[in-house]
């Protein structure tokens, strides 16, 4: 029953803000409330009893990639980009896109034999999820130290003074 | 209502409301965003179908703490793109960068 409330609470924490992010003429608040959906979604995983990946989301996302996103807002926009048009001529199929989206995987998941949720609430995931990085996942951990190495080199390339055109 | 149907069901809006963005939004930035909302949408159900139908195992929190970093490793690049991009044509809405007549 609490358990019922509370992903009430984080799914319209999560689900109005995002709304509200995909379509607020201001990027800034779109970014803004960006911010409280991720920390919905970070709630979830709570629920879950996923605690590991509630601490990361919370650092690495609503932290880490928020901020960089709000600076790059800051950097980038001119105010009159700010005040255009949220959305393209465009939106009304997208929406249709989206509707359609939405409505298949409603089918798929209700044809999906239903399960009843362990009773009790979750125990700590956290050492089983490193033991299960550091054995099954081992190489895709590695793999994942380089791609971040070399997103972190690009972005420095990226960012370099230009030469001036030829 | 069964946790183990909602969750996925918000995981499904979620994309679904990423999905518009990334089709919809004009501003280069919004669509970086709503990508990360897809991200987070894939990251919810795996989370959600790892607790409510395989509540022994945690390949599901594994497979989605990997989709975390890879969604950080896109931000930052896709980032330092928007940057170079908006100091070479000025703009970041998505219907001027037409460079590649087609």
């Amino acid at each position: 029953m609490t358990e019922n409330i509370v992903c009430g609470f984080l799914a319209v924490m999560t689900l109005v803000p995002a709304a509200l992010a995909v379509t607020v003429r201001n990027i800034f608040h779109a970014a803004l409330w960006m911010v409280v959906c991720l920390s919905g979604v970070a709630g979830f995983f709570a629920l879950a009893g996923a605690d590991f990946l509630f601490v990361a989301q919370l650092l690495v996302y609503a932290g880490g990639i928020l901020i960089l996103l709000l600076f790059v807002v800051l950097l980038s926009g001119s105010p009159k980009d700010w005040a255009a048009r949220a959305v393209n001529e465009r939106w009304l199929p997208s929406v249709v896109v989206a509707a359609a989206f939405v409505t298949l995987l409603a089918v798929v998941l209700k044809a999906l034999p239903s399960t009843v949720p362990p009773a009790g609430s979750p125990e700590p995931s956290t050492a089983a999820l490193g033991r299960l990085i550091l054995r099954d996942f081992l190489v895709p951990f590695e793999a994942v130290s380089f791609l971040l190495l070399a997103a972190l080199i690009g972005a420095v390339h990226f960012s370099r003074k230009e030469d001036p055109a030829p | 209502m069964n946790l183990s149907v909602a969750l996925p069901l918000v995981g499904a809006a979620l994309f679904a409301l990423g999905i518009f963005g990334v089709l919809a939004r004009r501003n280069v930035l919004a669509v970086l965003m709503s990508i990360e909302l897809l991200y987070n949408a894939a990251m919810l159900n795996f989370v959600a179908f790892n607790r409510y139908r395989y509540p022994d195992a945690a390949w599901g929190q594994g497979v989605a703490l990997f989709i975390l970093a890879i969604a950080a490793a896109e931000a930052v690049v896709g980032l330092a793109l928007v940057l170079v991009v908006y100091r070479r044509f000025n703009t970041v809405l998505a219907e001027k960068l037409d460079l590649l007549k087609g």
